[in-house]
């Protein structure tokens, strides 16, 4: 109960600190808080989760600040960092995450710079005349006087089923004294096999990235669009969070954490094998 | 010896605390270059208003876009995107102005929210500085003939370049930071 009257307190100072704001001109449209309380920009998330912005957001909080990193602003932020409208976060977990965050011994926080969170990109590419998706998984990276964000994956699915390796007694092979027929026998392994995949090492995965900078290097893949984005974050300790955008009416909107996971021992690995989905 | 070492690193130290000090941009600087972006796209959404206006003659309009197509940096692209499909379609600066002027519409009203958000400015790999001010704007337009009223609330994300540039005055070089709009990503919102 008290929460909630937090929530909708943190909202109302939200509302009430809008005129503040505008491009000023006449004619001006007046928010009724909406766009507000709306987290606009990944930006803004980053801020809020950590207290380095007022209520409303036109203040940016530097360390000199005496507001800077304020643990009950970073508390009412917390509260509406989160989608509660679809996503399945419960509230105990969500509490549980806001306590270790906020943890007075040890605060957590996100860094922009720092490494640990990335960005899933859908694109649309068109590949052999045909429209195909393709995931491009992106980080950012110190370069030159600044930062740039890069492509550290690509997950496209043509590639995908190109590499579809056989494994035991069903697979083609190079038998064990080859070496003694100077690896004659390549020829008939390379001619006669659609799976020339099957005489590689155990510990072989293909590198999708090189291929996919390949087929664009060959003009046959071509950039359409993008479709579609969201980020994950793993800069907390214990836990890993997803970051998606909400584009609906009301309060709740913007960048909001999705998703929320309490890692135990082996489970970021897993997470990242299954966002990389590279297998 | 020793004491030439120690002033000789002493200078070595305040000189590079003196270029750090120019890489990195102040609070108060940083103020100052979000009021000078600031006007830039309030300039922007003045423009719009006016290129959209079905009261606005063909050849001020054409003269509006010069003058809006100048606030940006060369290709600059704007993105746009529907609440029906999250699909961006690409538009150059100049063709998305020709486009809103053409709207089949006998009234256009442009409207913008009181409100924007402008983001931390962070330096690229060139050395310039590269932030995000988002703009929230209202359209209303109308067909007399079928009486068709078509309204929206778009979120603009505008890119901003800020470099530090000199020019001579009177002899004397003077340092400025300058601001330059770049891709814009427009999006409908649901609000």
């Amino acid at each position: 109960m008290r929460k909630i009257f937090l929530i909708i307190a943190f909202f109302t100072a939200i509302v009430s600190n809008v005129p503040g704001q505008g491009l000023g001109g006449p004619g001006t449209v007046k928010d009724d808080g909406k766009l507000a309380a709306s987290t606009k920009q990944l930006n803004q998330f980053f801020r809020r989760f950590n207290g380095e912005e007022s209520i409303d957001g036109t203040v940016r909080f530097y360390p000199e600040d005496s507001l800077y990193r304020n643990v009950p602003l970073r508390k009412g932020f917390l509260n509406v960092l989160f989608d509660n409208q679809t996503s399945g976060v419960s509230p105990d977990l969500k509490n549980q995450f806001i306590q270790t965050v906020l943890s007075e011994t040890y605060p957590h926080y996100l860094n922009f710079h720092r490494e640990g969170w990335y960005a899933e990109v859908e694109t649309v590419f068109l590949y052999k005349g045909k429209r195909e998706k393709a995931t491009l998984i992106m980080k950012i990276q110190a370069e030159g006087l600044g930062f740039e964000w890069v492509i550290d994956k690509v997950i496209f699915q043509p590639f995908k089923d190109l590499f579809s390796k056989p494994t035991g007694d069903k697979k083609d092979f190079l038998h064990p004294l080859s070496h003694e027929l100077g690896f004659m026998n390549l020829r008939r392994a390379f001619q006669n096999s659609d799976l020339p995949e099957s005489f590689t090492a155990n510990s072989y995965e293909p590198d999708y990235l090189a291929i996919f900078l390949y087929e664009m290097k060959q003009n046959n893949l071509r950039f359409e669009t993008v479709s579609g984005l969201k980020f994950h974050f793993f800069q907390i300790q214990g836990w890993y969070f997803e970051v998606n955008q909400f584009n609906r009416p009301g309060f709740n909107t913007g960048w909001l954490i999705s998703n929320l996971v309490r890692l135990g021992p082996g489970d970021k690995e897993t997470i990242l094998k299954y966002i990389y989905d590279q297998k | 010896m020793k004491n030439k070492l120690i002033l000789f690193l002493g200078l070595f130290l305040s000189a590079s605390l003196a270029v750090m000090a120019q890489d990195n941009i102040s609070p108060a600087r940083k103020q100052a270059i979000d009021s000078l972006a600031l006007e830039k796209v309030k300039d922007l959404s003045k423009y719009i208003s006016i290129i959209g206006s079905k009261e606005t003659q063909f050849s001020e309009a054409n003269r509006v876009m010069d003058r809006a197509e100048e606030l940006f940096a060369p290709d600059a692209e704007m993105g746009v995107s529907s609440i029906n499909t999250q699909e961006i379609a690409y538009y150059k600066v100049r063709r998305y102005f020709e486009r809103l002027m053409a709207l089949n519409y006998d009234r256009v009203n442009i409207t913008w929210y009181d409100i924007q958000y402008i983001s931390d400015l962070e330096r690229q790999p060139d050395g310039r500085y590269v932030g995000v001010i988002t703009v929230y704007q209202r359209f209303e337009g109308t067909s007399i003939e079928t009486g068709m009223n078509y309204k929206d609330t778009t979120k603009k994300d505008i890119t901003i370049y800020v470099e530090k540039k000199q020019t001579q005055i009177a002899g004397r070089t003077i340092e400025f930071w300058d601001v330059m709009l770049g891709d814009v990503r427009v999006t409908e919102t649901a609000a």
